[in-house]
């Protein structure tokens, strides 16, 4: 919103302060100003509309005016001289709902003359971004700029009949707007019609057939109040925006279409002399509730600023913007709420201690600690556990990257999941990026191909949410790609599984994805709970080497944390150890051999740990353990280590397994 | 030749050998020929018997003394020996210090998550609890709790994922101070930090995908002068120094008084800089006094208890600190970049 600095001195009484300073002290105490910018004689200050978005009254310049004259304890100047419009009027307004339209006001003139504005009038309107385009356009604009109320002239030779009608779309009606575009409507948008069909989008924009042109000489001129969130749906529906809607949607006052009409049939006597007014003023609107005043005690006040204020002090500012104050009790204010003010920003008393804190300024309230018990927060122990696994992850060589949550449906089909298991978005960025992820691998393996073009080697992870639609999942993603052609990085990773989850084992999976190479992949099983993924990319899938990745639950990581237990006393006794070599099988793997000797071992048997493997003829392989005995309570004989020695190697002979001794 | 005149030559020739030799091999050789069992030594004790009872004791006392000092200066030599052939040896140990070390380096953890982690720490200090509450959120949790309305203007400014179940992506991480009150109702001090999204075209400064940290307290009386006092306590941490904040109005629906809070420039102390645009304050957050509205959505009484809430961009702070001028590289997976950390 861009504000006249010469305009704001003709509201404000003995206005001296520069427009720079100015536009600071609006900034501290009212909304945010983005600059000031010379414009001819003039300087405009830019306000941030979105600070505005609460304040209807400051959509034009007299709101503005009432800021600054509180800020600087000047007299407020109002530009809307009192007017009467007796007589009937010649026109008949009918408000089909007075929800969506609280109030319709119009008066109608004859004997205009349509010309260019006077300068005065063209300078002010560019100086805020209006384009002048006739003395009547230009008097609907200005009054719009000054008191926010925003207006319409019909030529009043282009309506049918002497009705106003304020109501719903029919489906399918299609109007010709001022702006030369047709706009298709709907019972869910408002407008003006005469009996003959709409002439204007309510509170948006006019119809061009009954706009003001070179050959008018009627007007009739509207000065209505509309439902915010009515314009706000329709403008957005019609991807229509305008000056107009964009100060309906705020709440405009419906005091003030009245105001709007007094200031306009000023300023039309003078841009169109000879001007006259038919008949009196019609005004349908549905009775104005009062709100009830705003009980504000001032000792709470104090308390919720943090710092005194005397009653005169808040009296005086409040009544400087218009609040009426009367002290109902002794240190509590009852405090009415101007009719700008009600629509939209100002109803609780917390909305007070705003208007009372920024005049103030908040730069007058010391910073001081609470005085709060000292309490011990509730933990969070996923927050705590995903952090060390991240510590962990970085100390181990890998480097942390952070994915969009959005794929695609062809990434979704490239990691085999069903396009309808995914949560969709309806108004993605781009139209292929309309997923969400369920799982964190499309981007780690994007990650992979656009770093393999800078480096030979690399390690990277990323801890992120899946997304499924009954659920948000956080999952640890890990990778490793290297230009050779080598296995290490699984391993590697199988490493890291089991530092992150001490216990977990990997199972070569049943069943392989598109993506994975069909003979390295396998399941992360903590017992027999799955908990992830371990798998080299299948080589289609990479570029110039081999990656391999580990993909983890988290939450399930996070259950099966050992908790540190009752320690186990030292061993007292010596243990004894041996190694056993069996032949196995090309496939046979290493872990069930493992869990077949350590079935046979029994009891005496505290660990089991393979040592390695070579190459017999025929590709079958040695398979070397060290198998370790003890007992609590005294040292085993040699005849008893013997004896478990001889029961498996035997055990492993019946099952198939040939020994190497 | 007396046998004392034996003893002595046999001295100065063992000692002769003995300054001669240069391996412990050959001193042993020495210690054998004059001090073994069957050594010149012996040898000569064994011709002893025919000497008289006061001779024998001089010549025997001669003796010890000869041997005495042969072993002396055997044990001195051989020390000196073994030093030498360890200095020898360690000298053949030599290795190149400069040649680089074998062993992976550690990776680094993403920028946002340093700033994060940094501020959790800190705030986990000051009493507050962290939260999480879901990405994927509900029209109530992120608009209508937080006292915004369907069709209220504040929503433009959130441009939002909608999904087509009818939920959306969360613009904001204010939703979790609706679940936290639900959860753990007052008194309370929470942070919450994590990922929001907003439906906006990506550039240099604006990512559809970031990364904010929200902050509430809730307790009796909570003020203006509390939040001030948290926000300068904080801040000054965070830049670690001592820095100068102003509130000014600013318009958040679910805070009542809300505001803008600014700081004082770190480059230019306030005198006005291109980093602030010559007015001497950078905006950082946006905070407030909680609206009475979000209590009552949180199940919590206004009229008993009062809060302060505020939301820092860790996105943009992470920028601030390492002066990153291009968003985008935070979600790029560029390790050139994430290798910095």
């Amino acid at each position: 919103m861009k504000f006249s600095y010469n305009w704001l001195r003709d509201l404000v009484d003995q206005l001296d302060t520069p427009p720079g300073e100015l536009a600071q002290l609006i900034t501290i105490k009212t909304a945010e100003s983005e600059g000031v910018e010379p414009h001819g004689e003039d300087h405009v200050i830019e306000i941030d509309n979105k600070s505005l978005t609460h304040r209807p009254d400051l959509w034009g310049h007299y709101g503005m005016a009432r800021e600054v004259a509180a800020i600087l304890g000047r007299k407020l100047v109002d530009p809307v001289k009192p007017a009467e419009f007796p007589g009937s009027a010649p026109v008949r307004v009918s408000i089909e709902d007075h929800a969506l339209c609280p109030r319709y006001s119009a008066l109608v003139f004859e004997n205009v003359t349509v010309r260019p504005s006077p300068e005065w009038l063209q300078q002010r309107l560019e100086a805020v971004g209006l384009n002048p385009i006739n003395n009547i356009v230009d008097v609907t604009n200005y009054v719009l700029a000054e008191i926010a109320q925003p207006m319409h002239a019909f030529d009043a030779a282009k309506l049918q009949g002497d009705e106003i009608i304020v109501r719903s779309a029919r489906p399918g009606e299609t109007i010709k707007a001022l702006n030369d575009e047709s706009y298709t409507l709907d019972p869910s948008n408002l407008v003006i019609a005469d009996p003959a069909g709409p002439v204007a989008i309510a509170g948006i924009i006019g119809g061009a057939d009954s706009a003001i042109s070179n050959s008018t000489t009627r007007i009739v001129l509207e000065s209505a109040n509309f439902n915010a969130s009515s314009v706000r749906k329709t403008s957005s529906r019609l991807r229509l925006r305008t000056d107009a809607s964009m100060r309906f949607e705020k709440a405009q006052d419906p005091v003030n279409t009245i105001r709007g009409l007094e200031r306009a049939f000023a300023l039309l006597q003078e841009v169109s002399p000879g001007i006259r007014l038919v008949g009196g003023l019609a005004d349908n609107y549905r009775p104005l509730p009062v709100p009830p005043p705003v009980v504000l005690p001032l000792d709470w006040l104090d308390r919720k600023l943090g710092r005194a204020i005397s009653g005169e002090q808040v009296r005086a500012i409040l009544e400087s913007l218009e609040f009426r104050v009367e002290e109902i009790a002794p240190r509590v204010f009852s405090v009415f709420v101007p009719s700008w003010r009600v629509t939209k920003d100002v109803s609780i008393k917390e909305d007070l201690v705003e208007e009372v804190g920024r005049m103030i300024g908040y730069d007058s309230i010391p910073p001081v600690a609470p005085l709060t018990p000292a309490r011990v927060p509730p933990a969070s122990p996923e927050r705590e556990f995903h952090h060390r696994v991240r510590q962990m992850a970085a100390a181990q060589g890998f480097t942390e990257v952070h994915n969009y949550s959005f794929i695609s449906e062809e990434m979704a089909r490239v990691f085999s999941v069903d396009v309808a298991a995914h949560v969709q978005v309806s108004n993605p960025i781009v139209s292929d990026q309309n997923l969400l992820r369920t799982s964190l691998l499309p981007g780690i393996w994007k990650n992979i191909n656009d770093n393999a073009r800078h480096f030979d080697h690399f390690r990277l992870f990323e801890i992120g949410r899946a997304i499924h639609p009954d659920r948000e999942v956080p999952r640890f993603t890990a990778a490793m790609f290297s230009k050779d052609e080598d296995v290490a990085g699984l391993f590697e990773l199988k490493r890291l599984a089991e530092c992150l989850l001490p216990g977990v084992s990997v199972r070569p999976a049943e069943a392989t994805q598109s993506y994975e190479h069909p003979r390295r992949t396998g399941d992360v099983l903590h017992g027999e709970t799955n908990v992830g993924r371990l798998f080299e990319f299948h080589p289609k899938m990479i570029e110039g080497g081999r990656a391999s990745v580990l993909d983890l639950d988290l939450t399930r990581l996070l259950q099966f944390q050992p908790t540190p237990e009752r320690y186990q006393p030292l061993r007292r006794f010596p243990e004894s150890a041996f190694d056993l070599s069996v032949v196995a099988n090309p496939r046979t793997l290493i872990a069930d051999v493992q869990a077949a000797l350590e079935k046979l071992a029994g009891d005496t048997l505290l660990s089991i740990v393979f040592l390695r493997e070579f190459a017999l003829a025929d590709e079958a392989r040695s398979l070397s353990y060290r198998l370790t005995l003890g007992a609590p309570d005294r040292t085993l004989s040699a005849d008893e280590v013997g004896l478990v020695r001889s029961r498996i190697i035997d055990g492993m002979r019946s099952a198939g397994y040939e020994l190497r001794l | 030749m007396s046998p004392e005149q034996i003893i002595s030559e046999l001295h100065t020739a063992s000692l002769a050998a003995l300054e001669q030799a240069t391996t412990l091999d050959a001193l042993e050789a020495i210690r054998v020929d004059a001090l073994g069992r069957k050594g010149k030594l012996a040898e000569v004790s064994k011709t002893f018997g025919k000497l008289a009872p006061e001779e024998r004791a001089r010549v025997g006392k001669l003796l010890n003394t000869v041997k005495q000092d042969l072993e002396t200066r055997l044990d001195q030599r051989k020390d000196a020996l073994a030093s030498v052939e360890r200095d020898a040896r360690l000298e053949s140990e030599w290795v190149d210090l400069t040649a680089p070390a074998p062993g992976i380096r550690p990776g680094s953890l993403h920028p946002i998550t340093q700033v994060q982690r940094e501020l959790e720490e800190l705030f986990v200090s000051l009493g507050f609890a962290i939260m999480d509450g879901p990405e994927v959120e509900t029209e109530h949790y992120n608009f209508d709790a937080l006292n915004i309305p369907a069709d209220h203007p504040a929503r433009d400014a959130q441009d939002t994922f909608w999904l087509k179940d009818g939920r959306l992506l969360r613009t904001h991480t204010s939703p979790v101070q609706i679940r936290a009150l639900e959860k753990f109702g007052p008194p309370l001090k929470m942070i919450a930090p994590g990922r929001v999204f907003r439906n906006e075209e990506v550039d240099a400064s604006h990512e559809h995908t970031f990364y904010q940290l929200e902050g509430m307290m809730v307790d009796r009386d909570v003020s203006v002068a509390h939040l001030l006092y948290f926000m300068k306590t904080l801040l000054s941490a965070i830049f670690h120094r001592d820095v100068t904040v102003r509130l000014r109005p600013g318009f958040f629906p679910f805070v009542e008084p809300g505001f803008e809070l600014d700081i004082q420039c770190l480059i230019c102390g306030g005198k006005g800089c291109p980093v602030c645009k010559h007015s001497g304050w950078v905006e950082l957050l946006p905070c407030g006094l909680v609206n009475p509205a979000v209590l009552r959505a949180g199940g919590v009484d206004p009229e008993q208890w009062n809060g302060f809430a505020f939301g820092l961009g860790l996105t943009r702070l992470a920028m601030m600190r390492y002066g990153i001028d291009d968003i985008r590289l935070f979600a790029g997976g560029d390790l050139r970049f994430l290798r910095q950390f």
